[in-house]
């Protein structure tokens, strides 16, 4: 269906145009605001044009020059991101291709009751289950640690889904083929299924590696040695000024280097996302 | 190279519904054997038993001397090529072919002799190095039987291989197959629904039908002496025509016409004649059935007619140039008269 009127075309460009706005703008006010001098934005009048302080505030940031205002050097929150962000992606990854191989692939005694326990955690995230989750990883001692970051939030149910879905659409016969050619079970899961699920787990990567490095509420909770603090929650801490008024111009230079590396993941591996979300002969 | 031997094979699911039933079939070694029977006669099932894909119920399957009821398909020394070729897809057609030889970890300078020989043979050669993704349906056939050849197993099975290729690929990749395993002398087995390619392929037909043998026998035997009215109608292209008659002694009265047979029964009968037995002759002529001419068709070799013949269709074959009527009558000589009883099964 291609449809070439005139109006429609234009109605197509606003539509998307008012769309780019409504994403972009925030983002180029934090970007501005993090130009200025610190008061700028508090004037009253909210500058829309970059201002002359970017590099003395971004050299700021980067040195660490601003101690009084950061509560841990940037490096090390964006560290600390990167670890949990790159432990959960991963980690869902990892148990949730093994744990969808078993639920499709094996016939064991109550498969299908596991499948559906499973896809009722669902139902379950961290928000709802935070005191019990927070609860365990105390007890077990994991405060204040990556583990303790990264565990609770592994378990995937809509990545078990996602790839239990991938491999049924895998011929049978192709599994069939396999075991002719003498591949066991681990073999058949590491020769052909890893890699023609290839796509599909650079697009779950993406996503999982955004969830993760966008966590907040978990972090903020079971961290309360600084040197775990994650960018994210960072910033929440700069804000948090005892006296005085917040350094905008940081903290907004701060938010916009904690956009980055979510932001070179998808630039770096968008053509495999897509390919993984459209992609669908095996 | 070795022998295949089936004994009182069955397949039972855990449903309680019998895909295979009491099959007793021995293949001789080198000996090419098709399995053909219209779809869900159990045909596919037989073939994965083989392979080692289906568990077996009853009896057992025998490759050589070795019981291989129990053994994983990797172990019995078979090759299978699938329907749908089922290639690896990111593999290249080098790594399809010695993917299981690796699995076996064969040595690499006889991997690569027997994938280079096996391209020569099939005249892969040229795509080695491609993904199954850039080959064409026939190009991946040929691979496909690579990947079977390069194992040299002692059983060739092939499931519907040219199902999925069109008519005139079909026909050529048909006697590829068969001057192939000619000069490799491998046993095989191969599984179709199409009667022609049975025919062709094979040095020994086993028909099924619902799960059992019907009939076995060389393509001609199976031709010329249809076991019942299902294999007298499944086999042959146009298939088999079948009337309904009453003996009485030598005498068969079949629609309005009358024969003397040399065989005896007494009772109602199917008759069955072949469409190229019959011959044209005018209306009225005795011991011709009285019919009518519905349409013909032209074939360029031959013109099929089909006719009315006192309620039931018939259809003979003709030399081209026969001329038709719309009344006449058509002759068959006694001889080439298959007589059925009641139940389907072959009289004399």
């Amino acid at each position: 269906m291609v449809e070439n009127q005139r109006w429609l075309n234009v109605l197509a460009h606003a539509v998307l145009i008012l769309g780019v706005i409504v994403v972009a703008l925030p983002v180029y006010i934090a970007f501005v605001a993090s130009t200025h001098e610190s008061g700028a934005f508090m004037s009253g009048v909210i500058p829309m044009l970059p201002g002359h302080n970017m590099v003395e505030t971004y050299s700021a940031v980067l040195r660490g020059g601003v101690s009084s205002q950061i509560s841990q050097p940037i490096w090390l929150m964006l560290g600390n991101s990167m670890i949990m962000a790159l432990m959960i992606a991963v980690g869902k990854i990892v148990i949730s291709i093994t744990s969808a191989f078993a639920i499709v692939y094996f016939r064991f005694p109550c498969r299908g009751l596991a499948f559906w326990m499973i896809f009722i955690t669902l139902m379950l995230p961290v928000e709802v289950r935070i005191l019990p989750t927070y609860k365990v990883i105390a007890d077990l001692g994991m405060l204040n640690s990556y583990a303790g970051l990264s565990i609770p939030l592994i378990a995937s149910a809509t990545a078990t889904f996602l790839f239990r879905q991938v491999f049924l659409t895998m011929p049978d016969e192709l599994v069939e083929a396999a075991r002719i050619d003498g591949a066991g079970p681990m073999k058949f899961f590491r020769d052909i299924l890893l890699p023609l699920s290839k796509t599909n787990i650079a697009a779950l990567f993406v996503i999982l590696f955004i969830y993760g490095w966008n966590q907040y509420l978990w972090p903020l909770l079971i961290t309360t040695d600084p040197s775990y603090t994650t960018i994210v929650s960072g910033i929440k801490r700069m804000t948090d000024v005892q006296d005085g008024t917040p350094m905008w111009n940081y903290i907004m230079a701060v938010s916009v280097l904690a956009m980055l590396p979510p932001v070179a993941v998808v630039v770096f591996m968008q053509r495999l996302f897509v390919k993984g979300l459209i992609e669908t002969e095996k | 190279m070795a022998t295949l031997t089936l004994e009182s094979l069955g397949k039972t699911y855990d449903s309680g519904a019998s895909a295979v039933r009491d099959v007793n079939i021995n293949v001789a070694d080198g000996e090419f054997l098709v399995l053909v029977g219209p779809s869900g006669c159990g045909k596919s099932t037989l073939l994965r038993m083989i392979a080692g894909l289906e568990t077996v119920t009853d009896g057992t399957i025998r490759i050589g001397d070795r019981v291989v009821n129990k053994l994983e398909p990797a172990e019995r020394d078979i090759a299978m090529v699938f329907q749908n070729y089922a290639l690896y897809p990111h593999m290249s057609v080098r790594e399809n072919l010695s993917y299981g030889l690796r699995n076996r970890r064969m040595a690499k300078a006889e991997i690569n002799r027997r994938v280079d020989e096996a391209a020569k043979i099939l005249e892969i050669g040229d795509f080695l190095e491609r993904k199954p993704r850039a080959l064409s349906g026939g190009q991946r056939q040929r691979v496909a039987m690579g990947r079977a050849i390069v194992r040299e197993p002692s059983v060739f099975l092939f499931d519907e291989p040219l199902s999925n290729l069109d008519a005139k690929l079909r026909v050529s990749m048909r006697g590829e197959i068969r001057s192939l395993q000619k000069r490799l002398g491998t046993t095989s087995v191969y599984v179709t629904h199409d009667q022609l390619e049975a025919m062709t392929l094979a040095d020994r037909l086993v028909v099924l039908r619902a799960g059992k043998v019907e009939q076995i026998g060389t393509p001609l035997e199976v031709y010329q002496r249809p076991a019942s009215t299902f294999v007298a109608e499944f086999i042959g292209s146009p298939a088999m025509n079948l009337l309904d008659g009453v003996m009485q002694g030598h005498a068969l009265s079949i629609a309005g016409a009358s024969l003397t047979l040399p065989h005896s029964h007494q009772g109602p009968v199917r008759v069955g004649v072949r469409a190229e037995d019959l011959r044209a002759a005018p209306a009225g002529t005795t011991g011709g059935l009285p019919v009518h001419l519905r349409y013909v068709e032209e074939l360029g070799s031959q013109r099929l007619g089909h006719f009315d013949c006192a309620g039931e269709r018939l259809i003979a074959a003709f030399p081209s140039g026969q001329a038709l009527s719309d009344e006449m009558a058509l002759m068959a000589p006694p001889e080439a008269l298959h007589l059925f009883g009641a139940d389907g099964m072959r009289l004399a």
